[in-house]
């Protein structure tokens, strides 16, 4: 069911269905705004008027039918949109085909200052027409704003700043929402020169002086189509007032924006940069297979592949300091094209799975330490309490070295030319043993992701020790095949030791001993060379020269022997014993005798007179 | 550069030769001008005349009169006045002119190759 209205068009009466009514209307609208009254608009739009008729007039049979809006349609369809009423040549440069053909497209409305309506900046105005509501409420919020917390004041200017002033009329159009096409533009530089035409008419009736002033730059405007100077030229003086501090405000929040914008374009740009280079050149090595990527790849135990983890690294960091150059370069260049929402999102997404990627990455890297897995091998040593055991290090080609490393590997060929993984992460410990018969235990550790693969890797270790002669000769080093990745693989060598019997480790054990004595390993890296011999969770110290060492201590203050030599001089003292030398002279004070040489001169003492 | 452009304006040259042309020998009212001009496929849509024969008429080409129409409103019946005949005879030299020099123009290039 449908409201119908009455129309008299051109003289003749029609029934017509309500919303029909309202296109139909809207139509003649617009072609009446495509005209000017130059033009002979009325006879135009009354010609146009009668033709339409006439088509209604074929369409509906008798005088009881209705017009619907498939008529309005067909007739529309039939005299052509509002554009083709132009024939002027200015129609022809701006794609009529293009507007007509998609009239149904969403207007999109743009945020723009309307600075022909403006107080202070044209915001509230621009505001106004993108949400579709009087300026003189956003006004009032402001106000509000600025009256309630100071932060209106600083929201404001931000906007002021950032929104673009609507300059030309097509951006006027779209600040307003409407559709930019040719009938909107004529429209809105009508709407303009009327406007103009009033405040010039204003001015004149109240300022008699300019009246041919005014009139003048009222036909100029008419002439120029050129109506936003005309505008700007009455603008109310409020407005003109903070434009110019607006101006002044800008130049320099411009400079410091530029700065800003250079300063964000040169980080960006250095780190992207750095990025690449460095990290592309790992991932690239991987690829290539460069030899002394080996090491690298060894140490990476989860096997995830290094130009993989480059990948991510470079886009996880990359891209947030790519966003930063862009929005330095937005800065610097106003009218800078954008990248697009498709790009954007596209380096968000990538960024993001580049972040996960990292992460599971980084877990896996992790649980490969999960379990921390050994396997311990025992041997038994031939030796009973009465034999002396010395202990000594054996180093080989690869190591050459005598000292213990902590998490540090050397990856070289083994006598049989397979890639191995030396490492010298070899602890060596003594317990004591109530057994006749001493033993070796090998205990063998690694890192893995499941209890399996950690033991697996603890069994791959090779470990080798050899006994003759009561002389244990200890590897300085563990090697495993290169398959089983480093991953924290340890060796500890726990002698067990009956009791009374006398060890001696070579000095070059030093560096695989404990410095500290406890139950669990009763030989200090401060013991070596010296006969030792096993007592019960202890070791007694057979040849150590106990008595006879001077022990020599460096804090002369508080013992009653030391040695001090400083850039004063140096002083020794024992039981019955001083002697300093030092600026002053040489002073010495024995048991029995005292010498003094000073500026005085020399004087020797005996301590009996 | 659009070819609907450049067709559109090679058209809309010719239309108000064109217009005059109709009347040439008998007065007629906008819907048979309009069926001729659309026979012809010079107008895609009606729209375009009736700034066009207001131009005219403002110019002094064309004058009408209202007859009353059985089957809707009265009818205006558009004449060539005096200067319209002139105006008309010298489009007419003008087009056969131009039409010619593009014949030759035209012409000339398909020999050439």
């Amino acid at each position: 069911m449908n409201k119908t209205v009455n129309i008299n068009l051109a003289g003749i009466f029609f029934h017509i269905d309500e919303d029909a009514y309202l296109k139909l209307q809207r139509y003649l609208e617009a072609i009446k705004r495509s005209f000017t009254d130059s033009q002979g608009r009325s006879e135009i739009i009354a010609d146009i008027e009668a033709r339409i008729a006439e088509l209604f007039n074929e369409r509906v049979q008798n005088h009881k039918e209705v017009i619907r809006i498939k008529e309005v349609d067909a007739i529309i369809a039939i005299m052509g949109q509002p554009e083709d009423y132009l024939v002027d040549d200015e129609i022809f440069e701006d794609e009529p085909e293009a507007s007509y053909q998609n009239r149904t497209h969403t207007p999109s409305k743009k945020l723009y200052r309307d600075t022909d309506n403006s107080y202070v900046g044209g915001v509230s105005s621009g505001l106004g027409h993108y949400f579709g509501i009087d300026a003189i409420w956003v006004r009032l919020a402001w106000i509000i704003l600025f009256s309630a917390a100071g932060t209106g004041i600083l929201l404001y200017i931000l906007l002021w700043i950032l929104v673009p002033e609507a300059k030309t009329t097509a951006e006027k159009i779209m600040m307003t929402g409407e559709p930019v096409n040719i009938s909107n533009i004529e429209k809105k530089i009508k709407d303009g020169l009327d406007n103009v035409t009033d405040t010039v008419t204003d001015v004149a009736k109240n300022v008699s002086d300019t009246v041919s002033g005014a009139a003048k730059s009222a036909s100029d405007a008419a002439k120029n189509v050129d109506f936003k100077k005309q505008t700007k030229k009455v603008k109310s003086s409020s407005s003109a007032f903070f434009e110019t501090i607006g101006e002044v405000f800008m130049f320099f929040f411009k400079i410091f924006a530029k700065l800003i914008g250079i300063l964000l374009i040169f980080i960006g740009a250095v780190t992207i940069i750095s990025l690449i280079v460095s990290l592309l050149s790992v991932g690239v090595i991987d690829i290539i297979q460069v030899p002394w990527m080996e090491n690298a790849e060894i140490f990476n135990a989860g096997n995830s592949p290094l130009w993989l983890i480059s990948l991510f690294t470079l886009f996880a960091i990359g891209i947030p300091f790519f966003f930063l150059f862009y929005l330095g370069i937005k800065i610097l260049i106003n009218n800078s094209k954008s990248i697009g929402n498709i790009a954007k999102f596209t380096l968000l997404g990538v960024w993001l799975i580049s972040v996960i990627g990292l992460v599971v990455i980084g877990v896996r890297e992790a649980s490969e330490h999960a379990y921390d897995e050994s396997f311990t091998e025992k041997y038994e040593l031939n030796i009973t309490a009465n034999d002396t055991l010395k202990v000594k290090m054996v180093t080989n080609d690869v190591m050459d070295s005598y000292r213990r490393h902590h998490n540090s590997f050397k990856v070289a060929n083994n006598e049989n030319g397979e890639r191995t993984i030396f490492n010298s992460d070899i602890l060596v410990a003594v317990r004591s043993t109530t057994d006749s018969l001493a033993s070796v235990h090998i205990r063998k550790s690694a890192d893995g992701r499941t209890y399996d693969k950690a033991i697996e890797r603890a069994k791959n270790i090779n470990y080798n020790y050899s006994f003759n002669n009561n002389i244990l000769m200890l590897d300085t080093f563990l090697s495993t095949s290169v398959e089983n990745k480093s991953s924290d693989q340890e060796v500890s060598v726990i002698l067990y030791l009956p009791e009374g019997a006398i060890v001696s480790f070579n000095n070059n054990t030093k560096s695989f001993l404990n410095y500290h004595k406890n139950r669990s390993n009763i030989i200090s890296s401060k013991q070596t060379n010296l006969l030792l011999k096993v007592i019960e969770d202890n070791t007694e110290c057979l040849d150590c020269p106990k008595e006879e060492t001077f022990d020599v201590d460096v804090d002369i203050n508080n013992e009653t022997s030391g040695l001090k030599i400083n850039e004063e001089g140096v002083e020794i003292k024992g039981e019955n014993l001083n002697i300093k030398v030092d600026e002053n002279g040489i002073k010495g004070e024995g048991e029995e005798v005292k010498v003094n040489i000073d500026s005085d001169g020399v004087e020797i003492k005996s301590k009996d007179n | 550069m659009k070819i609907e452009n450049t067709k559109a304006q090679m058209r809309k040259g010719v239309l108000e030769f064109c217009i005059l042309s109709v009347l040439k020998d008998d007065d007629a009212y906008v819907a048979e001008i309009l069926s001729t001009l659309k026979d012809a496929k010079l107008l895609v849509v009606e729209g375009t005349i009736y700034p066009l024969l207001t131009r005219l008429k403002n110019a002094g080409l064309l004058n009408y009169r209202w007859e009353e129409s059985t089957s809707g409103p009265p009818r205006k019946y558009y004449g060539l006045t005096e200067t319209g005949k002139l105006f008309l005879n010298e489009l007419n030299t003008t087009w056969s002119e131009l039409q010619n020099a593009v014949n030759i123009v035209t012409s000339q290039k398909t020999t050439k190759k």
